[in-house]
């Protein structure tokens, strides 16, 4: 059941396609402003499109749950409006419509003490601090757990200790189906050996496997001399 | 606290039908056929129901502007839905068409949400502070067409949309009270069948459309019903400002929940509110009774501008 993008462009994007096939995962690169965010809401159907389809439906066209366990997009900031929705309650929204107060196979405390913020559980969510807030989006993520799930910069506001904890989960081939991963951390996407989608100027500029991407000429190419690759891990140089 | 504040409601509500500008004793209630009994279940009764019922449909009315529109400071009367209602019974009176203002009221209300989302849609990103200014310029523009409205009617007409944009809960007998209840009653299913999808509203559009939600059908219904509510509680007591920007905002700090738990409270205290400003207009001891708006605006301006204050502080 591939997630399928054909000849997408917009005033930002231009001409971009490829295949995504079920429980594979893919790392979106490229510098700010290239469109990125723009693509993801695109593959979700927020901005609606016919190039767009994931076995064959467009994600735009349908409504309910049935759309909601197809993909799902985690922005890089948790908003909400009422100041008063507990990190309880906003976890209670899983995804069944309709079905208010209906269990969850796993279980939203399960969910909290993955990701360590079981203490957080009856906080608001307009009391968290951005990185507390980051973690509570991976776990709605957990308990969504669409087909298809895309990370907008999930590491932005992150400490080492909560990076490695992330890391640890994305890198997990079993945390979700199959996962997109939008990130400036070169080191986080070399490390994780996803499949690399890189985006210049609104167009793929580069498709491929993660050992074909995290070349010493190819970074050179791509980022100016700015990145270097040391052993195992990818530095930018400052 | 709640508690208290619930008994105070609950004795407000009770004692309301009994003060006014004619005492009413107990005693003579139970005679049928004394003037007291008529003015008690006649006047004063439907009086404080109507006050009640309308109070209650502004102040959820308010709560759902806020969430779909996202502005704590979005009611359908800083929208200009109030205005365009009021605009639409004046248009019915000088047409002559008087008794079916709340239909006007209603169509006044509903072209003003169509117009807010028209515009809303035509934002590249939304934006609730220049929705809020477009809602103010409709407001204007109204205001403008109903002072026409003044030019071109007659005494007698001019009088009585005069006396109607000042809002008044002036009402004899319970028909109107029927059609009221019945449309509480509406609003409060509505709101309640939607109640999943209010909540997810309250997070943000975009999560609500990651949920399944079909966010803009959902946004129109719920404003649809608030349009019916308040187009008919305007058409019956004039536009009565500030009620759906207060309640809802006090009852969060009270409360501390989030506002899918505060349907029923809002709408209750919305009305309890209603009733004491309307005790306090009755029994200023002034020759007549001060118009309920002119009261609750009294309250609701200062309170608008302290709100507007503490976001821009915060």
């Amino acid at each position: 059941m591939p997630l399928l993008i054909d000849r997408y462009s917009s005033n930002i994007l231009n001409n971009i396609s490829f295949t995504l096939e079920a429980r594979e995962h893919l790392i979106i690169l490229g510098s700010n402003g290239v469109g990125k965010t723009t693509l993801a809401k695109v593959l979700c159907g927020m901005t609606p499109s016919t190039s767009v389809s994931i076995d064959d439906i467009n994600p735009s066209d349908i409504y309910g749950k049935k759309r909601a366990k197809l993909i799902n997009y985690i922005p890089p900031k948790l908003d909400v409006f009422d100041e008063f929705i507990s990190v309880r309650e906003f976890l209670e929204l899983w995804f069944i419509s309709g079905v208010v107060g209906a269990q969850h196979p796993t279980g939203i405390d399960e969910v909290l003490k993955k990701l360590h913020i079981t203490h957080l559980s009856e906080k608001n969510c307009k009391a968290l601090s951005s990185g507390e807030s980051q973690l509570l989006l991976i776990a709605s993520a957990l308990l969504h757990d669409a087909r298809y799930t895309i990370f907008d910069e999930p590491t932005a506001n992150l400490d080492p200790q909560k990076m490695q904890l992330l890391f640890t989960l994305l890198k997990d081939e079993t945390t979700l189906q199959s996962k997109v991963i939008i990130t400036h951390n070169l080191d986080l996407a070399y490390k994780l050996g996803y499949n690399i989608l890189f985006l210049e100027e609104g167009a793929v500029k580069f498709h491929g496997t993660s050992s074909d991407f995290f070349t010493q000429e190819h970074l050179d190419a791509l980022y100016e001399g700015s990145v270097k690759k040391r052993e195992n891990n990818i530095v930018v140089k400052l | 606290m709640k508690k208290v504040i619930l008994l105070f409601a609950l004795i407000l509500i009770a004692i309301a039908p009994f003060f006014g500008q004619i005492d009413l004793p107990i005693s003579e209630l139970f005679n049928s056929e004394s003037m007291e009994y008529k003015v008690f279940f006649d006047i004063r009764l439907p009086r404080v129901l109507l006050a009640f019922l309308v109070g209650g449909i502004l102040a959820l009315g308010g709560l759902i502007f806020q969430t779909v529109f996202r502005n704590p400071m979005s009611t359908p009367f800083t929208l200009g839905v109030a205005s365009g209602a009021t605009l639409f019974t004046a248009i019915a009176i000088v047409l002559g068409f008087s008794t079916l203002s709340p239909l006007f009221a209603f169509v006044g209300a509903m072209m003003t949400v169509l117009i807010l989302f028209g515009v809303a849609s035509r934002f590249e990103r939304y934006d609730s502070s220049s929705l809020l200014l477009v809602g103010i310029a409709l407001s204007f523009f109204y205001a403008a067409a109903l002072i026409v409205m003044f030019y071109i009617s007659s005494l007698q007409e001019s009088y009585e949309i005069m006396r109607f944009t000042m809002g008044s809960l002036d009402i004899v007998g319970f028909e109107n009270i029927i059609i009221l209840a019945l449309t509480s009653a509406f609003l409060l299913a509505v709101i309640f069948k939607y109640h999943y999808e209010l909540k997810l509203l309250l997070t943000s559009y975009e999560f609500a459309y990651l949920k399944g939600i079909d966010v803009k059908k959902t946004n129109y219904i719920l404003l649809f019903a608030v349009s019916v509510a308040v187009g008919v509680a305007v058409s019956f007591t004039g536009p009565i400002g500030f009620v759906g920007l207060i309640i809802p905002h006090i009852l969060k700090t009270i409360y501390k929940q989030s506002a899918d738990k505060l349907i029923v409270p809002i709408f209750f205290y919305g009305g309890v509110f209603l009733v004491f400003s309307d005790l306090i207009a009755r029994n200023l001891g002034t020759t007549s009774d001060i118009p309920i708006g002119v009261l609750t605006s009294f309250l609701g301006a200062p309170f608008f501008i302290y709100l507007l204050i503490k976001r821009k502080s915060s």
